[in-house]
């Protein structure tokens, strides 16, 4: 099952100005084997990984890959070297189609001409392989992300790349689509490939996993066989420290109805949702991929155009046609992709923050007050310990987790009346996770009615007061998360209209 | 049979990308040639059609040049320059009785080395394009200014004799193959061969991947710099080739050729569905561009039409365009 | 796909409406009158004038006009004198000239004079060689080529122009006559040209050049503004800081640049000009241009239309040059 060591990296450090990313870390991966990296955002997972594969080079330290040494690596001989990555944001040509985006930099040549069938014939190889019903000729991007992410792991397959990376690659896939990784995996293993699993999705470790290697803040923390450590083991190797409670729900009395959507339609994804949110309660939004939450949430916020619902605030109904509207009104949102929704990322942290309070900020002449900023900002960052040298910092440089934290942070400094989270804690580490269910419970704490969509059913379960379950665009159960069961949520989150 | 065939051909026509932008191009084509031959039927003569087909060929060279630059998301503001530095530059060196290859070959190795300036300053150097080409376009016209210094050139046949000048004369711009302008069969086959490239070779796909997403074409692998001087190469070759075509037509270098020309490639492009974002858009576009601005200016010619209305036609045409590629894309 | 053509549909719309706009009034229309239901004509029954023409001899005669742009006042003015022409002799001129100052832009208007059918082409050429070839080709149809302003190196019917250097040379000796009668013996003299291409600008200032020859005078080196009055501005500016007695300006932006430098910085230089505008009378009424040599375009046109029918029609003009002649402005005579 395990074979000889396919890669070994020894004594890596790399520095970036200002930050020591590595130090003195050694990873090891055998052939036939999946090897689960783990470790907090900024632990160093991903540098690691890029300069294995080519993209990032090392200070120092050796690197081996089925026994030869590289010295300078690019990432075209990290391809040649049987090195694939897939990323956790995708990197695909919007603009090219399938077939060529596999393709990319090792098109298959007929002398000088493209082989362009060539290519398309193979391309649909790979992806009937994968079980995936998707066109070689169809546009990328025009593919929901959970598709792009297929093609992107069969472009690696096609590479016949004998060492496989692969960072958060379940995270926008669909339970079947995660089966059906496994099994290709499984048959991966099994050709002799060494995959490299990075995740934050401790429980989906155990059903693939071999061996597991732990980082912390740089450095290599301990590494050995999956089976060999429990759950909380890995977790406090992790961190650092003993997470008692994963989810540290907390609770409130529920108090009276804060905020009532009724009738709320905007499209295939949003069908006649009606539902409440109360003081002192947490709702979580349950549900598979593609049930309509977060297009919920949008058509809410006034993003999306909705064809007909009524919203009501404190029992006045509220006039929402664009998220100005919403904001005013007290009802405010941190969107599932929050690089590209939720922030500002070439701006500063003190720009992001700022940006919709301004009308906080400024004198009547529509001149930033800095002081008042810099309080806000300053404010923002103790109240949610977010992590950074200063606040002129470019919001982009940050980790996913205080990310999440600025995009948080600009709405906590407006008194908000419903706030709703979408996907808050995806793709973020362990510790940062728990500062954010804690500042959830702070807000409902505080009499603010707190809505949040997670994939993670566990998630949902362990900090949510009060469950809704969606599917296909429609609400198809509502639970009580104290006495809830995987099963029942799974039950409503499947529960399809019939076609016959 | 043969209409499942035939149906089968359409389709794969339909199905290459930027096609439906281009044929679109080319209606629009048909229905302004149409009304300007309307108002004065002499538009529609044999004549105004061998004209038409000669004068557009300028046109359709910088946008080629251009097109392949915004392909790859920049763009070129010096092309227009340098086809002005090559017109000098040629009937320069030829007044001083320098033979007329010779002479054209000094010219495109300089034409060539502003191109590779124009690649490393934007592909390895990573200056906006906007900034790289508006420098080495001020470069281009100062050189062609001083070549001859300060002043438009003699006529080419100066020293080197009438004979010499008409011949060079003939070939780029007065002479006729198979009933139609040389100038015409010139940029035609220059089209063809850069269509084919873009098409159909490595190279090609790696200019629309740039374009697309220029982080996963590196990450896969492609050369982004080499690529990147590449574009700008072949966009001075056809600027040094417009420069031939117009110190070939006046006989004599001017200082002020090719001025604004850069512009005109953009319109050619953008009307043929090259989006200036980048990833999108086929030569055979910039071909329907590059007409659809000749006949403009032609037909407006032809009614006396006042000065100005080219242009604001080309540029709500223009915008139109974007507009409408810009509407498609975020539908996708 | 669908969006894209009603894009390039109302586009092309645009265009028509527009140009039903301008073709109505663009004075030189020779759309026929409905031009509005062009869109419902059929091609065959517009009135064609050049098919009528080839039938009706003397009577349709279709000249084209191709001055070097069409937005100077000059040009403008010398169409409005052939028009005058055309009205009375009962034909055709049509303005074709390019937007902006191109030789390029120019042979192309040849050519699509050629290939309009056109009996005659009065032209002002950009410089002497460039559309030679043009020309010639126009010539080998049968196309009657008469210059104004500017001749080209082809051979012609007539030619209608301003005697460039005899007009330089008239300013140049005003200049003199002035700065003596102020007891101004000698000093810079500062020239504000067009380019060093155009011929006519050249003649000019050669011609002004030789009124000093001899004299105390100092003529500095000429710099240029491209006719663009702001440019030409500046040069004179630099001039007046330099210090000098007087500046020639050698075409209508060069004078106005001139005379509002002058104005400006309120001494008593003097400055003399060429061609007349309501900027440079205004110049002169207030004292800050001495004079301006105010050609004639009208006449070049009028006379310029009379030839081309007196060629079309067969007569033999043998190439006769015609100066057109200036007139010195003065605060005296200006209306």
């Amino acid at each position: 099952m395990m074979g000889e060591v396919i890669v070994s990296m020894e004594h890596i450090s790399k520095s970036f100005p200002g930050v020591r990313a590595l130090d003195d870390v050694s990873f090891e991966l055998r052939s036939g084997e999946v090897m689960a990296l783990l470790g907090e955002n900024g632990a160093g997972k991903s540098t690691l990984m890029k300069i294995l594969s080519g993209v990032y080079e090392k200070d120092g330290g050796t690197i081996r890959i089925m026994g030869r040494e590289y010295e300078n690596l690019n990432p075209k001989q990290a391809l040649d070297a049987g090195v694939a990555i897939i990323h956790q944001e995708l990197n695909m040509c919007k603009d090219l189609n399938v077939s060529e985006n596999m393709f990319l930099g090792r098109e298959h040549i007929n002398g000088i001409v493209l082989d362009n069938a060539e290519m398309e014939n193979t391309a649909r190889k790979y992806l009937d392989e994968l079980g995936v019903d998707i066109d070689p000729l169809e546009t990328v991007g025009s593919l929901p992300v959970s598709k792009q992410q297929m093609i992107e792991i069969a472009k690696a397959l096609s590479v016949n790349a004998k060492i496989l990376i692969m960072d958060e690659p379940t995270s926008a896939l669909s339970s079947r689509e995660i089966k059906e990784l496994f099994s290709i995996i499984q048959r991966l293993k099994s050709q002799g490939c060494g995959i490299v699993y990075i995740s934050h999705r401790l429980e989906e470790l155990a059903h693939i996993t071999d061996r597991v290697t732990i980082m912390r803040d740089g450095r290599y923390i301990t590494s050995g066989d999956f089976d060999s450590f429990t759950m909380d083991e890995i977790i406090a190797n992790m961190v650092g420290r003993e997470i008692k409670e994963k989810f540290p729900r907390i609770k409130c009395t529920r108090g009276k109805k804060v905020f009532e959507v009724r009738g709320l339609n905007a499209g295939r994804s949003v069908r006649d949702v009606s539902f409440s949110l109360h003081e002192g309660e947490i709702v979580g939004f349950a549900g598979l991929m593609g049930a309509g939450r977060t297009e919920t949430t949008r058509a809410i916020f006034g993003v999306d155009k909705k064809e007909s619902g009524t919203i009501i605030l404190d029992d006045k109904e509220v006039r929402i046609e664009n998220p100005m509207d919403a904001i005013r009104a007290g009802i405010v949102l941190a969107p599932e992709d929050r690089k590209k929704d939720g922030l500002c990322t070439k701006l500063t942290i003190r720009e992001n923050v700022a940006l919709p309070n301004l009308d906080m900020i400024c004198g009547r002449d529509g001149v930033i007050n800095r002081k008042k900023e810099t309080q806000m900002c300053e404010e923002a960052i103790r109240n949610l310990s977010i992590k950074t040298p200063g606040i002129d910092i470019d919001a982009g440089s940050l980790s996913g987790g205080n990310q999440q934290k600025v995009v948080v942070g600009k709405w906590l400094a407006r008194k908000s009346r419903v706030v709703i989270f979408d996907e808050p804690t995806r793709g973020i580490d362990v510790g940062a996770k728990v500062e954010i269910y804690h500042i959830m419970n702070r807000l409902k704490e505080q009499g603010i009615a707190v809505m949040f969509i997670s994939s993670e059913m566990p998630e949902v379960m362990g900090i949510a007061d009060r469950i809704i379950v969606m599917c296909d665009g429609r609400i198809t159960g509502e639970l009580d998360a104290e006495t809830a069961t995987q099963n029942e949520i799974l039950k409503y989150a499947t529960q399809f209209e019939s076609r016959l | 049979m043969y209409r499942a065939r035939k149906t089968g051909l359409i389709k794969k026509i339909m199905r290459i990308k930027g096609m439906g932008a281009a044929l679109t191009a080319f209606a629009g084509l048909v229905v302004i040639y149409v009304a300007f031959g309307i108002m004065n039927p002499m538009v529609f003569s044999g004549q105004n059609i061998l004209n038409l087909l000669r004068s557009m060929s300028k046109y359709l060279l910088i946008g080629i040049g251009q097109s392949y630059v915004m392909i790859t998301g920049n763009i070129d503001l010096s092309i227009g320059s340098v086809a002005g530095m090559s017109a000098m530059m040629t009937a320069t060196l030829m007044t001083l009785g320098v033979n007329p290859l010779l002479a054209m070959l000094i010219t495109m190795a300089v034409c060539l080395t502003i191109g590779f300036i124009n690649g490393v300053l934007v592909g390895r150097f990573k200056l906006p394009p906007f900034i790289a080409t508006l420098g080495t376009m001020f470069i281009a016209r100062g050189a062609a200014y001083i070549v001859n210094g300060n002043r438009n050139t003699d006529n080419i046949g100066v020293v080197l004799g009438k004979d010499a000048a008409d011949s060079f004369q003939n070939f780029f711009y007065y002479g006729k193959i198979l009933g139609l302008f040389n100038t015409f069969w010139i940029a035609f086959v220059i089209f063809l061969v850069f269509y084919f490239f873009l098409s159909k070779t490595r190279t090609g796909r790696h200019i629309y991947a740039i374009g697309s997403n220029v982080e996963a074409a590196k990450l896969s692998g492609v050369d982004v710099v080499k690529t990147t001087v590449k574009t700008y190469l072949i966009s001075e070759f056809c600027g040094a080739v417009v420069g031939f075509i117009l110190c070939a037509q006046a006989g004599m270098g001017n200082m002020e050729a090719g001025n604004v020309y850069e512009m005109y490639g953009v319109a050619a492009g953008v009307i043929g569905g090259v989006s200036p974002l980048g990833g999108s858009g086929i030569l055979l576009g910039t071909f329907a561009g590059a007409a659809v601005w000749q006949t403009l200016e032609n037909g407006l010619n032809m009614i006396g039409a006042q000065v100005g209305i080219q242009r604001i036609v080309i540029g709500v045409m223009v915008v139109a365009a974007v507009l409408v590629s810009v509407i498609r894309n975020r539908k996708d | 796909m669908k969006k894209r053509v009603l894009a390039l549909i109302l586009g092309s719309c645009m265009v028509l409406s527009a140009l039903t706009g301008c073709a109505g009034a663009a004075a030189p229309a020779p759309a026929p009158a409905p031009a509005e239901e062009k869109a419902e004509e059929a091609p065959g029954e517009t009135p064609a004038p050049s098919a009528a023409a080839e039938e009706e001899a003397a009577a349709d005669i279709k000249i084209a006009l191709i001055t070097m742009d069409s937005i100077d006042q000059h040009w403008v003015t010398l169409n409005e004198g052939a028009q005058a022409e055309a009205q009375a002799e009962g034909v055709t001129v049509d303005f074709m000239s390019p937007d902006t100052k191109d030789d390029s832009k120019q042979i192309e208007c040849v050519n699509n004079a050629v290939a309009g059918g056109y009996n005659a082409i009065m032209v002002a050429a950009n410089g002497p060689d460039a559309i030679s070839g043009a020309l010639n080709e126009a010539a080998s149809a049968g196309i009657k080529i008469v210059y104004v302003d500017s001749p080209a190196n082809v051979e012609a019917e007539a030619t209608f122009a301003t005697n460039n250097e005899a007009a330089g040379k008239t300013a140049g000796e005003e200049m003199l006559k002035a700065l003596q009668e102020k007891g101004i013996d000698s000093g810079d003299i500062g020239i504000v040209n067009v380019n060093a291409s155009t011929q006519s600008c050249v003649d000019r200032e050669n011609g002004f050049r030789s009124a000093f020859d001899g004299t105390g005078f100092n003529l500095l080196e000429t710099q240029y503004c491209d006719g663009d009055a702001a440019k030409a501005q500046s040069i004179a500016e630099n001039y007046i800081t330099q210090g000098v007695v007087g500046i020639f300006g050698a075409n209508e932006g060069s004078t106005t640049g001139t005379g509002n430098a002058i104005k400006a910085s309120g001494t008593e230089i003097v400055g003399v000009g060429f061609d007349k505008s309501d900027s440079i009378k205004n110049l002169i009424i207030d004292g800050n241009l001495l004079c301006t040599m105010a050609q004639n375009p009208d006449v070049m046109g009028s006379e310029g239309v009379k030839a081309c029918v007196k060629a079309v029609n067969g007569e033999s003009l043998g190439g006769e040059v015609t100066d057109t002649g200036v007139t010195v402005l003065t605060k005296d005579n200006i209306q």
